[in-house]
């Protein structure tokens, strides 16, 4: 057998073992929700006449017969409340986020190393594909670092769990069992996935071995996907329980548990988040690896790798909106109480937080797009309209950030004659909202346009017509988009809620058609120059950092928010938090805690970069040579 | 273009000279005013036809070789947003929220100013003339810098520590979250699944739509559907539970809650918050039928724990009225408004 021969028997055994392990767990627990706990106690009721306990689904309204015990009804005290001399939620906080943050990392780099890996693969210029490769090596490679971390983060966490809040996590993991065996055993089929991924990096680099690779990201990105879902089962539980009856015994339907009112939303969102999180500190590393660059060939590189890590976190960031509306509504449809705490009520300030965060990171998106444009000859065409794009993301940012409860002081509440004001307070309420956030979206759509054609111009005989239709298109979007808002006061409130479909649906035309109309439209078009990377403004890398400083803090945010809103229930409706911070947080309280959060983040996040410099891999010569602008570049790097 | 450039210039000036009017006091401040019903878009459309007058302005300016300085037009137009939202839009916005669209406005000032190297040079050109103090009045602002800028800090800090008497700011919470269920009279609510049982076809059966439909303008439902005349004393059905309501509203609640149910009745002003305006989008309109009916009934001292103090003074109306005339005191409030109740289906 040749040599070549043999690799491919072994990398095709590598990812049969690969597949293997993902359906391992899968296998081994197919007889758990077969049968589960209801077997036994099915047998027993044979057994035992007609004892048989039954309960109703609080969620499903479906009877089971009752196979676990009780939420327990915990008191204050060590037995059920051991704690240091420290409030104990804040600890747990603590390792809850930094294990997120990490976990979310880890979760979006490989799916980026995929997504770049196979850009590398089916471009045709050699040099732009060693360039893609090493960026997908560099990005696994700072994961694997992570990885770990992530895996000792959970660890402390479920530590925490169990010596300070031993009877919460007790009755959680009673519930869980099955899926807790699952996930334990997905993230050994992760680990041992990411490790041969890795070091068969080198080995399996070329022809069909390249693509046996690639298969191989596929099912680690899998295998991780369905690990944030199942953990992301057990935070669904907490909020809105199902599969238990209303003393919260377990009746014996393990899907019922997982699959509750809010999980789906939760997997959307998430898997969005995470993927906008991880486009964001990758592009913050870019970021500073360019600030500190000593040659203009690093700075090229880290300009590069910046806008492609900017370029996949915004692509994930533009329907993130969209999927935080839809978890919402399913908040709000599941629970009114939970709804009216998180928009309305205890926590509505944190969502004008929230609101400030998003049009942070739509702001300075646009803002480094056009200075990107400062590195390509011909864009200053576009530059003296920017401050009309100015003026739209404004507006949509204040109003998208109009407080509906307004601070102010007994005498402003009197001379504005109400908590109401007869102007703002229409902008402080969903419609509107709707609004403001769709059109600084559209408008993010309308710079990466005027981006992607910065140094072109289109050589096609109806060019002419082709732009002229483009700012139709534009213009009736956000004609569309306003009138929406606007009659969305003059309908219910649940065909309001509707609208926001027509809505997003203009803003997603804008964004699908007008990329496709001028991808068309650019095909051969007559460049006025290359992009020249690294030629970029300082200002435009500080933007980036203020992107993944956005992303983290917000992430933490809402974490916060999420998990707040079930006040002082540890399950909500089932199990009562009988602790002494059964209370909320102030403002002030959580909004130090968040960014004490992302401070240790970044801090330890800058450990695993410089442990990833450690063991620097040399950037081929070939693929250097290419890079600042004289490569030529292909239409979808830009 | 030129011609579009002199409107616009013409139109900002003229603009301009009335804002400066109503900040002195010279022109009244109503002379352009702000329609009930249509200001939050009119001020977003003033504010666009200020940014295009603006840009006219800047055109011919420099056409005529008077062009303003970047720096200048950027403070310039940071300026006009802060004194536009301080003294145009009546009544006051409170200054916590002025200070957060301030900030938003001198981030995007700062976006435009920045966003393309030569602009930007323009911009600093000002800011590093003082810093490297090459002439005589450089030299000497640079030196009014080193001393104002520290008097300055100290003084804002001396005011941020000093103690006041001024009456503290509130964060005041709009709506409170409701229980799962409510138990009025002995009878338990669940606030996510209850139905009015007086918002009925003429079947006498539930329906939202019918009774939707009996409602004219959304917004502006004192206009009444012909035919469809609660007061009448042969209305029947829906259109009598409506007329009920009003008259146990107007017995009881309108004294605050006002004739229009816009918050402003007769006692209205003697209480801090003054009592919800049902005719604002924010609220009835916003919330679930059920949500209403556990406030009336449990009233401020029913609100919840989180979030306290709510100050709200309302009593809690189980102890006056009936479950069916509470019922029907909403259907009224939701009838008079115009606005449908929030559902889920």
């Amino acid at each position: 057998m040749g040599l070549a021969t043999r690799k491919k028997v072994f990398s095709i055994m590598a990812l049969c073992a690969m597949v293997g392990l993902l359906l391992f767990p899968i296998v081994m627990s197919l007889p758990t929700p077969a049968s589960g706990e209801e077997a036994p106690a099915a047998d027993g009721a044979k057994k035992e006449g007609d004892k048989v306990e039954k309960g109703r689904d609080v969620y499903y309204k479906t009877e089971g017969i009752v196979v676990g015990a009780p939420a327990p009804k915990t008191t204050d005290g060590p037995k059920d409340y051991p704690r240091y001399n420290f409030e104990s939620r804040v600890l747990l906080w603590f390792a809850n986020q930094q294990h997120l943050y990490y976990g979310s990392f880890v979760l979006a780099v490989p799916i980026f190393c995929m997504v770049i890996e196979f850009m590398g693969v089916v471009t045709k210029d050699k040099a732009l594909a060693k360039r893609y490769d090493q960026l997908a090596y560099d990005f696994i490679k700072i994961s694997l670092t992570a990885y770990s971390l992530t895996a000792i983060l959970g660890g402390i966490l479920i530590f925490t769990f169990l010596t300070l809040y031993p009877a919460f996590f007790g009755y959680l993991s009673s519930i869980f069992r099955p899926v807790m065996h699952i996930y334990a055993l997905m993230f050994v089929a992760e680990s041992g996935t990411l490790y041969i991924y890795y070091y068969g990096w080198d080995k399996m680099k070329e022809g069909f071995l390249k693509w046996i690779h690639l298969s191989m990201s596929v099912i680690l990105n899998v295998i991780g996907t369905l690990l944030m879902f199942l953990a992301n089962s057990w935070i669904g539980f907490m909020m809105s329980p199902a599969g238990v009856d209303e003393q919260g015994r377990f009746l014996g339907n393990i899907w019922h548990v997982i699959h509750t009112a809010l999980w789906n939303p939760l997997n959307v969102h998430r898997i969005l988040g995470n993927m906008a999180f991880g486009g964001g500190v990758v592009a913050a590393y870019a970021a500073y690896k360019f600030l500190a660059a000593k040659t203009e060939e690093d700075r090229a590189h880290y300009d590069w790798m910046g806008y492609i890590a900017m370029a996949l976190g915004v692509a994930f960031l533009i329907p993130l909106p969209f999927a935080g509306y839809w978890l919402m509504r399913e908040v709000y449809a599941y629970r009114q109480q939970m709804g009216i705490t998180l928009m309305g009520g205890l926590l509505a300030w944190l969502f004008i937080i929230q609101a400030t965060m998003i049009g942070i990171l739509f702001l300075s998106t646009n803002y480094y797009l056009w200075q990107a444009m400062g590195r390509m000859r011909g864009a200053e065409k576009y530059q003296r309209y920017i401050k009309y794009l100015v003026f739209l993301l404004a507006v949509g940012f204040l109003v998208f950030i109009t407080p509906h409860t307004m601070v102010m002081t007994p005498a402003e509440l009197k001379a504005m004659g109400g908590q109401q004001h007869p102007v703002l307070g229409n902008y402080g309420v969903m419609s509107a909202k709707n609004g403001g956030i769709n059109v600084i979206i559209t408008t993010t759509v309308l710079s990466f346009v005027w981006y992607m054609r910065g140094n072109k111009v289109s050589t096609v005989s109806w060019a002419k017509f082709g732009n002229i239709f483009m700012g139709v298109f534009f213009a009736c979007a956000y004609v569309n988009i306003v009138w929406l808002a606007i009659y969305g006061y003059y309908i219910p409130a649940n065909v309001r809620v509707g609208l926001s479909v027509p809505q997003v649906a203009t803003t997603l035309s804008c964004l699908f058609f007008m990329f496709a109309l001028n991808s068309v439209m650019m095909k051969g078009a007559k460049q006025m120059g290359p992009i020249e990377w690294g030629k970029i403004s300082a200002r435009s890398q500080y933007a980036l950092i203020m992107l993944a400083t956005a992303f983290t803090w917000m992430m933490g945010l809402m974490g916060y928010i999420r998990s707040s809103v079930r006040l002082f229930w540890h399950v909500n409706e089932i199990m009562r938090d009988n602790s002494p911070w059964a209370y909320t947080h102030t403002v002030g309280f959580a909004a130090n805690m968040i960014s004490f959060n992302v401070l240790f983040f970044w801090i330890s996040i800058l450990f695993v970069f410089w442990l990833g410099s450690l063991a620097a891999k040399k950037v081929p010569v070939e693929a250097k040579a290419g890079v600042p602008g004289s490569a030529p570049q292909p239409a979808g790097s830009h | 273009m030129k011609a579009l450039m002199s409107v616009g210039a013409l139109v900002g000036v003229i603009g301009l000279l009335l804002l400066v009017g109503m900040i002195f006091d010279v022109v009244p401040s109503n002379t352009v005013r702000l329609v009930e019903g249509y200001m939050p878009m009119q001020m977003i459309t003033e504010l666009a036809i200020f940014v295009g007058s603006f840009a006219g302005l800047s055109y011919m300016l420099s056409a005529m070789g008077m062009g303003i300085p970047r720096f200048w037009q950027g403070i310039a137009f940071w300026a006009f947003i802060l004194l536009y939202l301080k003294f145009r839009v009546y009544p006051p916005i409170p200054f916590s929220v002025r200070a957060m669209y301030g900030t938003v406005s001198l981030v995007a000032v700062f976006m435009w100013m920045s966003s393309n190297e030569e602009d930007w040079k323009k911009f600093k050109q000002p800011i590093m003339n003082v810093m490297d103090a090459q002439t005589g009045m450089n030299k000497l602002l640079r030196y009014a810098y080193l001393i104002l800028l520290p008097i300055l800090i100290g003084g804002f800090s001396y005011n941020a520590m000093v103690p006041k008497s001024e009456e503290p700011i509130e964060l005041r919470t709009v709506h409170p979250a409701p229980p799962a269920s409510t138990k009025v009279h002995g009878k338990t609510y669940v606030l996510q699944t209850s139905q009015n049982p007086y918002r009925v076809n003429p079947e006498g059966k539930y329906d939202q739509e019918y009774t939707n439909a009996n409602i004219v303008e959304q917004g502006m439902g004192r206009l009444m559907k012909p035919n469809a005349n609660p007061w009448d004393q042969n209305a029947q059905g829906y259109l009598k539970y409506v007329r009920e309501g009003g008259e146990i509203f107007f017995q009881n609640c309108h004294f605050c809650h006002g004739d229009n149910l816009n918050g402003r009745g007769l006692h209205a002003f003697a209480f801090n918050p003054i009592p919800a305006n049902f005719t604002d989008p924010g609220t009835i309109a916003q919330l679930q039928e059920t949500f209403i009916f556990w406030r009336v009934s449990k009233g401020g001292i029913g609100l919840p724990n989180e979030g306290f103090p709510w100050a709200s003074v309302m009593p809690p109306w189980e102890q006056h009225l009936t479950v069916d005339e509470i019922w029907k005191v909403i259907l009224f409030e939701y009838w008079h408004t115009g606005y449908y109740p929030r559902t889920w289906d």
